[in-house]
């Protein structure tokens, strides 16, 4: 590990001003960093600990509008009221990802900011376009088991492993950012960009932003969704495959839904064509899968990800049956 | 750097660490208290499983200044409270086979503390959910399963 | 010598129970508290940190390494090349084809190439990375069918073959023919299996602490299988005798296999003796799966042939086995691989050929099961698909061809002692089934795929299957294989006490255990001390075979009897009558059970010590002779055989992949459960790596280079993943062996993985022959 120094200092503006070298990095839970700095991945030459800033809160607006600090830990998040019963999506998808010991740690600003596991990234003795632009990508014709089949690049194939943002993402969650620009939101769905060309580039933010929370729009029938994972141990593993989604139904019509995959792409992916063929559609089996099926009409899966087409349609066909059923 | 920082209810003072190393490496190679496990050191196994205020972590990923001025509890910490030298939990790993390397057994034990600590009575799906961050390659977790039982089963009796 | 302020001595706790006696482990309470010292522990107030820097690259000439830079670093006291170890620059179990550090070439990624020592881990890891090698990189040879190929390159210029002449690459071919393999039978069913790189995965990582000594020597405390083989090969490689490199037992965290290669031991010593400090190392995560062999990855062709009524006519069997870049104990995982590939199944026409190839791949070498796991995949596959063919439940066809006592095995040794396959088979078969899955509402973590709630019931069908397997017990094929006990019985503060001291690696299994019943047993003493494991005593041999309570448990009662017989004599020397007499609780006890004498009165200020080797029975190797006529590879190789079968309920979610096994229950032979607590936990434990194996644990190795060298990427069950177990335990009894024991610690890894999968072939009905199982093979996407 390199040499660096640490930070924790206790207001944002002041944490801004430290992080924007580009050797720079926020810590947090840790639970993400440290370990890639142990593999020689990550590199910083100081740490800006983030703990100290107030950002550990769950809190509603009169709205009915719902903010999260960033630094609020994922068991808090998973543990907290008004997300079970508002959000369970986003209460299954935490407590879907890691351990009780990680979650104990983990805060949602990371989760949100954490890297993707492909091994190529992983290991600094091989060509990686991510890590180190322009060296190649073995991963196309190497190991790609769990990496992408929707919006990869020739450049990058690599998945984003958070199951939390696959929640965030269904919901419309809105990001707050701090950057040397001020304080200003963000969209989730701009926040994370597809690889293209320069896959070392994975977020819209600033040098030296900060995440500071995030927003979950009042969005009643979320009350009404679930986050399937599939992965290939019972806990305590990465998603091979996962969706979440929520459902409005009216009568025997999908009024509305929302619907996001996991491990399947660089960003969180938000099924927006599957979305588009369910609403005002009929609430049945059929009508899941092929809507599942149009979206994934784009995938281009390799040699050893097809699995995940199939298995992305089931997972769909089951958690929006069951919300069906359910409502 | 210097560390101040509460361990097992005693200030503690180190000197010269430097910012990468853990709390792990801290508590194990400064403290003098390898009773918390180095099995992966990635967060992968939960042998290094501690109290940070009162919050069960994984030792290996708190880096050192992280811990700064806060009360770490570890496995050595357990059973100061009781006479005989072993808590329950510990006494039933020891009755019911629940260790054999033991490599894991500390982790697993500040596992339980914390499971039993919020759930008294916890079911057998409770006890796996709640055990499924601590990896063990000896047992096939039959007789730690045992073990949580027979503790819980205890701690009623003691604490109705 | 120098203790190390953490090294304590390990199992000195008393603890009760005589043999058979469910007896607590007496290092339970340490390690329960954390005291126990590990040799991750080990800590000396002047030591320095030992690193290693290792090859990137699978095949490579290594042309120059400039450690300039590296010694440069403030902090560093020693940067070592191969240049710098004085006695032999190779080591190895059998063979001696591995580099202490890489000499002219690297053969596999990760191999170690230097070794640094400084005051902190850190700033000899940043020193390591200074280190400039310049490699030639060569194309690495890493498809094993391919390296038999005469035309293959070689990744030995000149392999050290065991036996095969020509074989380029091949390290040991082991053929076994008996009877005639040109049958024809009215049902034949072939199949291809594979089994994937498995990783013993112990917690504990590699690690020691190397102590220089004022002799020139050097004390070594250290986690490992074998004491005095590390003792060897750490002498020879330092270019000292053996009587100055002293090694003693760490706590151990876990082996399975992977702690009987060297690894850092070598490496630490070099840099204490260099440095003249102590030195400490611990391998991370990441590079323990670099710096431990693995189960040898396989490829196995099978044909059955048999009579309609199931009779099994003939049976031909090619097994291939990738061992990686170095020997290791290839040559014997091979040669079991080929004695158990037909299974524990009569058949009087084999035909077998075993091969163990160099690759570029990672180094192969021992884990639990050693050879017979990956065969028994093979033939319990073939069972099963026999079974289909003929239309007889497998169970039945199993059973209809169930080795017993009597029995020829491929190699025409007769199997002696009980060899209750049949009754093992009824049992697992017999026991109660689980209740159905229930098809309403219930508890997510009841289903596939658990608390990840990705099915509540659709999709999910039950399947039922059954295996059997067998292996030897102890080291084959003519090995002397022996162990050594001294035993001391005297009076301390008024009380009898008797203490053990062997050289046997403790590893977690409960040896010491067994130890402190025999002694109690056999001396009628409370109080038993095991002396920490050094090699100030004979060898033990390896805590690896299932073999250490048979064989240092042999010792130890040789021992104790000598001892008996010593105060027996005393006894009869003071005029005392003891024909027939025995020892217990602390009485002579004469045949009539009256006491004749108290043994501490009879001991007083003396001390009654002796030390005995047990070497068990002779074993043949297998004959050899290419050319010559006839049945070959023949030979009584195996000391003992063990036997486990298991049956597995497992419900599979067939549309998304996914498994959840509801139980599983297994009946074992050990012939006697000296400590049944112990005997219970090894099976339980066992279980779960095949069932690991079956499920989810594979190296993934592609282009000579780990994948997945970690917990999150390599999947071990979790206590999620692992069912309740009923385990039924036999005691049949051998008459050959120390209180009729069996060896107990690999049986229940060998059977279990073939029946997860026998369960969801028929919850799936897919072919499913490689392991192991990606939830793609069960979705059949």
């Amino acid at each position: 590990m390199r040499q660096f120094g640490y930070e924790r200092p206790e207001y944002a503006a002041d944490a801004v001003a430290l992080a924007e070298r580009p050797e720079v990095r926020y810590l947090a839970g840790g639970t993400n960093l440290v370990d890639l700095m142990k593999l020689g991945v990550e590199t910083p030459d100081l740490l800006v600990d983030v703990s100290a800033l107030p950002y550990e809160f769950v809190q509603e607006d009169l709205d009915g509008l719902v903010r999260i600090g960033a630094g609020v830990r994922n068991s808090d998040l998973a543990a907290h009221a008004l997300i079970r019963s508002r959000y369970p999506v986003l209460a299954q998808a935490v407590l879907a990802g890691a351990s009780g010991q990680l979650r104990n740690m983990a805060t949602v600003g990371g989760n949100l900011l954490q890297r993707t596991r492909c091994v190529y990234f992983q290991d600094v003795s091989k060509p990686c376009n991510k890590r180190m632009p322009g060296s190649g990508c073995p991963a196309r014709k190497g190991d790609h088991h769990n990496l992408a089949i929707l919006g990869a690049s020739d450049q990058c194939i690599a998945t984003n492993p958070s199951d939390m943002a696959v929640a965030l993402t269904a919901l419309d969650a809105v990001v707050h950012v701090q950057d040397h620009a001020g304080p200003h939101e963000v969209p989730l769905a701009e926040l994370y960009r597809l690889p293209g060309s320069d896959p070392q580039r994975e977020t819209t933010l600033a040098p030296g932003a900060l995440i500071t929370a995030v927003d979950l729009p009042t969005l009643p029938f979320a009350r009404r969704s679930r986050y399937r994972k599939a992965r290939e141990r019972a806990s305590y593993s990465f998603a091979i495959g996962s969706v979440a989604a929520a459902l409005d139904v009216e009568g025997d019509v999908v009024r509305d839904v929302r619907l996001a995959f996991g491990a399947v792409a660089p960003v969180p992916w938000r099924a927006r064509t599957a979305e588009a063929a369910l609403v005002g559609g009929p609430v049945n089996e059929e009508a899941f899968r092929a809507a599942a099926e149009a979206e994934l009409a784009a995938a281009e899966p390799l040699r050893d990800n097809a699995y995940k087409v199939p298995l992305i349609t089931n997972l769909v066909v089951r958690t929006l049956a069951e919300l069906a059923a359910g409502s | 750097m210097r560390l101040t920082f509460d361990v097992n209810g005693v200030g503690q003072q180190a000197d010269d660490v430097w910012p990468g190393e853990s709390l792990l490496y801290v508590l194990r190679e400064r403290m003098g208290l390898p009773g918390t496990k180095n099995a992966c050191e990635q967060g992968e196994c939960g042998s290094c499983s501690v109290y940070l205020d009162g919050t069960l972590v994984c030792a290996c990923l708190v880096a050192a200044p992280q811990a700064q001025g806060r009360a770490v509890r570890t496995v050595e910490g357990l059973a100061t409270d009781s006479a005989g030298g072993l808590d329950h939990i510990q006494q039933a790993f020891v009755e019911t086979g629940a260790v054999q390397c033991g490599f894991c057994t500390p982790g697993l034990i500040m596992a339980t503390d914390d499971l039993l600590a919020n759930t008294p009575t916890p079911s057998d799906a409770e006890i796996r959910e709640a055990l499924a961050g601590n990896l063990c390659r000896c047992t096939g977790y039959e007789k730690i399963l045992d073990a949580v039982r027979l503790a819980a089963s205890r701690r009623t009796e003691v604490t109705p | 010598m120098s203790v190390p302020t953490t090294q304590r001595p390990t199992g000195t706790e008393t603890a009760t129970g005589r043999l058979g006696d469910i007896t607590l482990l007496p290092d339970g309470i340490p390690k329960v508290t954390g005291d126990f010292a590990y040799s991750s522990d080990l800590w000396m107030d002047d030591m320095l940190w030992g690193v290693t820097l290792r090859s990137p690259h699978p095949r490579a000439r290594v042309r120059s390494i400039d450690i300039g830079a590296a010694l440069a670093t403030a902090g560093v006291t020693a940067v070592l090349t191969h240049e710098d170890v004085p006695g032999s620059k190779y080591y190895g179990l059998e063979i001696a084809d591995q580099p202490v550090l890489a000499v002219d070439e690297v053969r596999y990624t990760g191999e170690p190439v230097a070794i640094v020592a400084a005051d902190h881990p850190e700033t000899a890891r940043r020193a390591a990375a200074k280190i400039v090698v310049d490699y030639e990189v060569l194309d690495p040879i890493t498809d094993s069918r391919a390296a038999m190929s005469p035309d293959s390159p070689l990744v030995h210029a000149t392999p050290t073959q065991d036996h095969y002449p020509g074989g380029g690459n091949i390290l040991r071919h082991v053929r076994i023919r008996r009877g005639d393999p040109t049958l024809t039978a009215d049902v034949v069913v072939t199949g291809e299996y594979d089994v994937g790189m498995q990783d013993q995965a112990f917690l504990g990582p590699e690690s020691g602490l190397a102590v220089p000594a004022e002799d020139g020597g050097v004390d070594l405390f250290i986690a490992t299988q074998w004491l005095h083989v590390d003792q060897r090969q750490v002498a020879e490689s330092l270019g000292l005798p053996e009587d100055k490199v002293r090694l003693s037992l760490a706590g151990v965290g876990g082996a399975f296999g992977a702690r009987e290669d060297v690894s850092m031991q070598i490496h630490a010593c070099l840099l204490a003796l260099r440095t003249n400090k102590p030195i400490k190392m611990v391998y991370s995560r990441e590079e323990s799966f670099y710096g431990h062999v693995h189960r040898h990855p396989a490829t196995m062709r099978y044909e059955h042939g048999a009579n309609r009524d199931g009779t099994l006519v003939y049976v031909k069997c090619e097994v291939v086995l990738d061992g990686g870049a170095y020997a290791s104990s290839s040559p014997a995982v091979v040669s079991n691989a080929a004695s158990f590939a037909v299974g524990p199944y009569n058949c009087d026409n084999v035909l077998i050929d075993g091969y163990i190839l160099y690759t570029n791949n990672p180094p192969c070498g021992a884990m639990r099961g050693f050879g017979a796991v990956q065969v028994c995949f093979g033939h319990e596959s073939q069972m099963d698909k026999l079974a289909a063919a003929l239309g007889i439940d497998p169970v039945e066809l199993r059973i209809h061809n169930a080795m017993a006592e009597g029995s020829l095995m491929p190699t025409g040794q007769v199997v002696e002692g009980a060899a209750p396959v049949a009754e093992l088979l009824r049992r697992v078969k017999d026991a109660p089934l689980p209740a159905a899955a229930p098809t309403d509402s219930y508890d997510l973590r009841a289903l596939p795929g658990g608390v990840s709630n990705t099915t509540h019931g659709e999709g999910v069908r039950r399947g039922v299957g059954y295996a059997v397997g067998f292996k030897n017990v102890g080291y084959s094929e003519g090995f002397d294989d022996f162990s050594t006990a001294r035993v001391r019985l005297e009076v301390v503060g008024g009380e009898l006490v008797a203490t053990v001291h062997t050289a046997a690696a403790e590893v977690g299994q409960g040896l010491i255990t067994v130890m402190a019943q025999i002694a109690r047993t056999e001396l009628g003493v409370e109080q038993v001390i095991n002396q920490p494991a050094d090699t100030s005593i004979g060898t033990a041999g390896s805590t690896s075979a299932s073999r250490q309570t048979y064989c240092t448990g042999g010792a130890v009662q040789a021992a104790c009897e000598a001892v008996r017989d010593g105060i027996l004599a005393m006894a009869s020397a003071r005029g005392l009558s003891v024909e027939g007499a025995a020892l217990r609780d602390g009485k002579i006890v004469a045949a009539d059970g009256a006491a004749v004498a108290s043994v501490a009165d009879l001991l007083g200020e003396e001390i009654v010590e002796e030390t005995r080797e047990f070497h068990h029975r002779p074993t043949e190797p297998l004959t050899r002779d290419l050319g010559a006529p006839g049945d070959i590879g023949q030979g009584a190789a195996h000391l003992q055989f063990a036997f486990a079968a298991h049956r597995v309920v497992a419900d599979v979610d067939v549309e998304l992949g996914l498994v959840r096994l509801v139980e599983v229950t297994t009946a074992q032979d050990v012939g006697k459960a000296l400590n049944p607590l112990s005997v219970v936990g090894q099976i339980q434990g066992g279980t779960t790596q095949g069932i690991g194996l079956a499920l989810m644990e594979e190296i993934q190795v592609k282009d000579g280079k780990i994948r997945n060298p970690s917990f999150t990427d390599y999947l071990i069950p979790t206590i999620l993943d692992t069912p309740p177990m009923q385990v039924q335990v036999l005691e049949l009894g051998d008459p050959h062996a120390p209180y009729g024991l069996r060896g107990v610690g690999e049986p229940p890894t060998i059977s279990s993985t073939p029946a997860v999968v026998s369960a969801l072939r028929a919850a799936t009905g897919r072919p499913l022959t490689r392991v192991p199982v990606r939830p793609e093979h069960i979705t059949g996407t």
